[in-house]
């Protein structure tokens, strides 16, 4: 990516650290209360979250019907599938055109969707994605960067973790957690009760004694070497270090872990599963403990099942259908509405500032696939949710000419978030094959 | 301007101090323990302010109020360094600096770099392969002035991180068993060899792939549903050596990744692929039973897609018996035992008493905690975490120092380095022996060691054909994203991701051509440039043909209308042919409504019309999208069967195939490995030849000359001008402030022009007449130095050269050694090339040399 200013990012940080409940059981955290009313003031997001469905997002099943030119939203009527956003319409910025050619997102572009770059089925990640990006310049998180990905029950279970959607640099993939018992057990371990709690114990036992093993043959290496070593035994400090964190907020986080059931025990369809998840996503925004969740509703893949939705087909073939008037897409799309609106409720419910955490909170939905399954990249619909103090225009629909890349929308996110940059993972030489213009999305700036 | 007087001053105490040290002697590396007034001033004032201060400026460079080396000037300091290590500074028709002085000069200002950035990140330029090449070439290969002293050398005492590929490698030998070595195939993927990319050039573990027997849906639904782990160590892709010990650590979202699925290992290990399956009826022999209770609906990219063959196929573990359902609690022996197995497997060493212990009280620590089965693998999972298992210690902390300060390795850590120095796998028996017997602590010992896996090909050796990718950076062709417009203009098919295969293929392709050399072991670099031999699929029928001119393409797009024409009356007769055999069945069924057998003909027929229909659609739809025979003169690859080391089977059925032939290339457009396509679009970019990148390699990597880093006031873009050739288009790095350096690289790398940049062979470049002129200048063999036609005349002049091969044994060095060489490694370097020469260029005389060194078994410790 273009060159980042780290000291004006790293202004940033300093400037607001955490969720903003200046709690005073939540001690690392309180000075965020104070930063608040200036950041505030000057807009600009405190966490962002991304949601990727998977499979495509066609722009018919989400721009109003006869609406061909950029607008506002409020005399139109939202399609059937995000229906459930009627309601908040006046937060949603709905965009089309923008593009992502050189992403070849044809059955999905994977690390490429968020990194703007070329991906593909088994394709490295190429350099940093803008949802790690953000989380390394928005304000600082004990776990700066959570995702979540969501897929048939079989995929959850058989693989708990994948890396196919965010990265933090070049060969260097994020994992996706998608057992939703063992990332309560990482983030709520230290509170939950019975076998979760028998489990965090036991491997917070583990991760002591190994980071003691480790420091221990440390102790006598040569100067250079001392250092290097040092930083892997610091990755153990880490671990023990965020656990510690975490452990040392609990009585804040109680107030938001996640009751654990029958849905993370005994699911009875993978919906269930993905709901804990949302759920999880949920608290640990409320709670503080991360700026960026990142959904990967079919984990960045061309598959996926949604059987609790009576969505008896799964897999591939759900990509090969036309996606507007088809009931089951319109089941799929829906279920995403509602957990767009329940993440907006539930970060409505909680006062940050002078307003609420969703005051300063963006939304960013859209897929991994561009527009379809087989699909060039031509269009990228993308819908925006939240303001983020008035930064980014909303209630309206933007028809954009297809020239600028998805790209563009990144650079714009991280100047919004106090980062200035002109282009987000593009080389000069690669915009002027593929960006028409430069710096920002003025048309989503307010 | 500086006071006159003021120069004449610090040149008489400049020269006050050079007879001071005149009867003194240096020793290279050592601290120059001089102010920024002593010495650098008088350098400074008596080879560079003349050109660079603020009258003159040179280079918009003004050296005159330049002072001591602090953190705000230690960008300018670096480029001043770079520009005297490389002799590029004091320019030709200016008086040189003694070498000594120079040398000085350059030590001093990395010492004081050192000391300037050591909070701030510290200096390390020096240590990075890049940079090697600032040692003087002609110091190590020739006469040393007097008044240097040298000392034995050694290498620094270390942790040597493992590379991803090393570590996945390790970790497939726990859950795959691969085959044995196979001499009348030798070419094909073998017990030892590393596990290599695969078909989108990732670096994965597969589980259980060799138990598959049947899976639902296409490629993608295939990669998705089998089981895989990502490499969890992080290193860079790019250009050079990426294995010096001291480049990586490991961080802790790395540590958190390795544990959890150090558990899917363990489990697999267990299980099998009971570990793997959603229903257990997924493991059998016959997959018509699993049809009968398989889940219903699409299960494609499921992990229930996959029918498993009840074959014990994976490697008989420990594990297995620990972990049966029927298995007594476990004892102290049976841990240790599981541990001891794992601890040797990951580390390549069996723990020390006190590690079995502390391994096996944390896996009843946890058993005690959460379960026997869960607390086995969560206990047993630390392991994989161990210092020694993601590090490979080179601590000497054994054995007295000689008078030098060095101490040898011994034991374990020298039978570690020296199997290190070639294989990925833990020390075979022999070697193990050896070790645990006392019998590797001399240099013998390990010349005996060395000799011996050197000269057993089924011992495979996967650390020198790493050398060769490091040093050729011939893998990256993958890895290069092209624009579609541009990469179709180079006349290769383009249809989804159609070239990028080709190019993973073509790296496995260029590994078993340096296999093929290496296994002749005769001249080893200089058949490596100028070898015709070619390892070849189908698809280099394209890669190693020609581009056609615009008269040929003309004339080619005229004679495909005609055979599509006649291909498509062919079709079209058939297919009425067809109908009218249907109309007179149709018509005497009418006839003759009960005849069963006519009924059965027209079924018949209808189906075969309608499959008929199809493969005519299929055959105009191929050639309506067929470009390549228009834009395309295929080379007519043959030759013998052969075989490339590709991936385990990742992407179902467009898995890579190992299948190859030997074939020799066109006469007179290719020659050796810089000219194949593997070579040649590792070096190009989205839209063009790379001409300055392969300018670099050849000055970097045959010439061993050093490029200072680019100028950070240098906006390096070469203009946009589709109308323009590259040459054309860099003209902008002719104006004099670029051509100092671009000098030193264009004219090496346009002699490539002959090529596109998918590495066809071309005549004409925008219609005109290809211009593939150059130069090697600077080369510091003047046998060397003159203009060449065009690539395949440069690397034949390069590969005759003896101080390429010298470079080439540099390159070697720094491979096996880890770290760059010092003038103290001279008399190493120059052993290993004569071992090379006298043996006539063998690749294994080399190793052996290097291997047996100083710089091998000695390191300097700090006690």
């Amino acid at each position: 990516m273009n060159r980042i200013d780290r000291r004006s990012a790293l202004r940033r940080l300093a400037a607001g650290a955490g969720a903003a409940l200046g709690s005073a059981a939540f001690p690392g955290l309180a000075q965020a209360a104070a930063s608040t009313a200036s950041r505030a003031a000057s807009g600009g997001p405190k966490r962002i979250i991304f949601f990727l469905q998977n499979q495509g997002f066609d722009p018919a099943t989400c721009i109003p019907a006869g609406m061909k030119n950029s607008g506002s939203l409020a005399g139109a009527k939202l399609p059937e599938p995000i229906e459930a956003l009627e309601p908040y319409k006046e937060r949603l910025h709905i965009i089309n055109g923008l593009h992502g050619l050189h992403t070849s997102p044809s059955h999905s572009a994977f690390f490429g969707a968020l990194g703007g770059y070329r991906g593909g089925d088994g394709v490295p990640p190429a350099g940093a994605t803008i949802d790690y990006e953000l989380s390394k310049v928005l304000p600082e998180t004990l776990l700066p960067h959570l995702c979540i990905g969501m897929d048939s029950m079989e995929n959850m279970t058989a693989k708990p973790t994948v890396a196919n959607l965010s990265a933090s640099g070049a060969g260097q993939p994020i994992f996706m957690h998608s057992n939703p018992n063992h990332l309560y057990q990482m983030l709520y371990g230290g509170i939950a009760e019975g076998e979760i709690r028998r489990q965090h114990e036991a491997r917070s036992g583990l991760f002591d004694r190994m980071e003691a093993l480790a420091a221990a043959k440390g102790a006598s290496l040569p100067a250079a070497d001392s250092q290097r070593y040092g930083r892997y035994v610091a990755g153990f400090h880490d671990i023990n270090g965020l656990r510690e964190r975490l452990a040392g907020v609990s009585d804040h986080l109680r107030n938001f872990a996640p009751a654990v059931d029958s849905r993370y025990t005994a699911p009875e369809f993978e919906t269930d599963w993905h709901d804990a998840l949302l759920d999880l996503g949920i608290s640990a925004l409320k709670s503080g403990i991360t700026s960026v969740l990142t959904i990967g509703s079919g984990r960045g893949e061309i598959f996926g099942a949604w059987k609790g939705l009576g969505v008896q087909e799964q897999g591939h073939n759900l990509g090969h259908m036309p996606q507007p008037d088809n009931p089951i897409w319109i089941k799929i799309r829906q279920y995403n509405s509602r957990m767009l609106v329940k993440l907006m409720e539930e970060l409505e419910s909680v006062p940050e500032g002078s307003g609420t955490m969703m005051d300063h909170t963006l939304i960013v939905y859209t897929s991994n696939n561009a527009d379809q399954q087989h699909t060039s990249g031509a269009t990228w619909p993308v819908m925006l949710l939240g303001n983020c103090g008035g930064v980014f225009k909303t209630g309206r629909f933007t028809q954009l000419d297809g020239k600028r890349p998805i790209n563009a929308l990144y650079a714009t996110l991280l100047q919004s978030a106090g980062v200035p940059v002109e282009r987000y993972n593009m080389t000069e030489k690669l915009a002027a094959k593929f960006d028409a213009g430069k710096g920002p999305l003025r048309e989503i700036l307010a | 301007m500086r006071r006159t007087g003021f120069v004449v001053c610090v040149a008489i105490l400049f020269l006050a101090g050079r007879v001071a040290r005149a009867a003194e002697t240096y020793t290279p590396g050592e601290p120059v323990q001089e102010p920024f007034e002593g010495l650098a001033r008088s350098f400074l004032d008596k080879h560079c302010v003349e050109c660079h201060d603020d009258t003159t400026a040179e280079a918009d460079l003004n050296l005159l109020d330049l002072g001591a080396v602090d953190e705000t000037n230690a960008a300018v300091w670096k480029s001043v360094w770079a520009q005297v290590a490389l002799r590029e500074m004091p320019p030709e028709k200016k008086p040189k600096p003694e070498v000594v002085e120079r040398l000085r000069f350059a030590d001093w200002i990395v010492g004081e770099l050192q000391r300037a950035l050591a909070d701030k990140g510290g200096f390390h330029a020096h240590l990075d392969p890049k940079k090697a090449n600032f040692v003087d070439h002609d110091l190590l290969f020739g006469e040393l002035p007097e008044g240097i002293a040298l000392k034995p050398t050694a290498s620094p005492a270390r942790l040597w991180r493992v590379t991803p590929q090393e570590h996945i490698t390790r970790l497939n030998e726990l859950i795959n068993t691969e085959p044995p070595y196979d001499p009348a195939r030798s070419g094909l993927r073998t017990h030892g060899d590393a596990v290599p990319t695969n078909h989108g050039g990732e670096l994965k573990l597969y589980f259980g792939v060799d138990n598959i027997l049947r899976w639902d849906g296409g490629t993608v639904a295939y990669a998705t549903s089998v089981k895989s782990v990502p490499v969890v160590l992080s290193s860079a892709r790019k250009h050079g050596f990426e294995n010096y010990p001291d480049f990586y650590s490991v961080n802790s979202a790395e540590a958190t990744q390795i544990l959890g699925k150090a558990e899917d290992i363990l489990e697999y290990m267990a299980y099998g692929p009971l570990s793997l399956v959603g229903l257990p009826e997924q493991i059998t022999d016959d997959p018509a039973t699993y049809d009968k209770v398989r889940p219903p609906g699409d299960l494609r990219g499921l992990p229930t897609a996959i029918v498993y063959s009840p074959k014990f196929l994976r490697p008989a573990t420990p594990l297995i018996d620990l972990m049966k359902e029927d298995a007594a609690a476990p004892t102290d022996e049976t841990l240790r035992a599981a541990v001891e197995y794992l601890f040797e497997a990951l580390a390549f060493r069996p723990p020390t008493a006190a590690e079995s212990d502390d391994y096996v009280a944390l896996v009843k620590d946890s058993i005690a905690k959460v379960g026997r089965k869960d607390g086995i693998f969560m206990g047993l999972s630390a392991i994989f975490l161990d210092r020694d298992a993601l590090f490979r210690p080179e601590l000497a902390e054994s054995g007295a120092p000689d008078e030098h300060g060095r101490v040898m390795l011994q034991d374990w850590e020298l039978g570690l380095a020296v199997n290190h120095a070639l294989r990925y796998l833990k020390p075979d028996p022999a070697l193990r022996a050896a070790i645990v017997e006392g019998r590797m602590r001399t240099r013998a010992d390990v010349e005996r060691e060395i000799g011996r896996l050197l000269a057993d090909e089924s011992i495979r050796k996967p650390r020198v054909l790493q050398f060769f990718r490091d040093y050729f950076d011939h893998d990256l062709g993958g890895s290069i994203c092209k624009d579609n417009r541009a990469l179709a203009d180079t006349g290769v098919p383009t249809r989804g991701d159609a070239h990028y295969f080709a190019m993973f293929h073509a790296t496995a392709s260029t590994d078993r051509l340096i296999e093929i050399i290496l296994e002749k072991d005769r001249d080893v670099l200089k058949e490596l440039l100028t070898t015709r031999q070619v390892v070849a699929t189908e698809m280099d029928q394209v890669y190693f043909g020609r581009k056609h001119t615009a008269e040929e393409k003309k004339a080619a797009l005229a004679a495909k209308k005609v055979s599509d024409a006649a291909a498509k009356e062919k079709e079209e007769a058939s297919l009425a042919a067809m109908q009218d055999e249907i109309a007179a069945l149709e018509a005497r069924l009418k006839e003759t409504p009960a005849d069963r057998a006519t009924a059965k003909a027209l079924d018949r027929q209808k189906k075969a019309y309608e499959a008929g229909k199809k493969k005519v659609e299929l055959a105009r739809r191929q050639r309506s999208q067929d470009t390549v025979s228009v834009d395309v003169a295929k080379s007519d690859l043959e030759g013998t069967p052969e075989f490339a080391r590709v991936s385990r089977p990742s992407f179902g059925a467009g898995s890579m195939k190992p299948e190859r032939f030997l074939a020799t290339a066109p006469a007179g457009e290719r020659l050796g490995i810089l000219t194949h396509p593997s070579w040649l679009v590792s070096h190009s970019d989205a839209m063009d030849n790379h001409a300055i990148h392969r300018g670099i390699w050849i000055r970097e990597r045959l010439l061993g000359g050093g490029i200072p880093d680019v100028p950070i006031t240098v906006d390096a873009q070469l203009p946009v001008e589709p109308e323009s050739t590259l040459r054309e288009r860099m003209r902008v790095t002719r104006e004099k402030y670029c051509w100092t350096c671009h000098e030193k690289m264009d004219p090496l790398g346009l002699p490539f022009e002959i090529y596109n940049h998918a590495g066809l062979y071309r005549t004409t470049e925008l219609d005109k007449p290809v211009d593939a002129s150059g130069e090697i200048i600077a080369s510091g063999d003047p046998a060397l130095d003159g203009p060449v036609g065009n690539a395949i005349e440069m690397i034949e002049k390069l590969a005759a050269s003896e101080r390429v091969e010298q470079v080439f044994v540099r390159h070697a060095f720094r491979f096996w050694m880890g770290r760059n060489e010092t003038l103290h490694d001279a008399p190493v370097l120059q052993a290993a090339h004569r071992a090379y020469r006298d043996s006539g260029g063998s690749m294994k005389a080399l190793i052996t040399s290097l291997v047996t060194s100083d710089a091998f078994l000695y390191r300097t410790v700090e006690r």
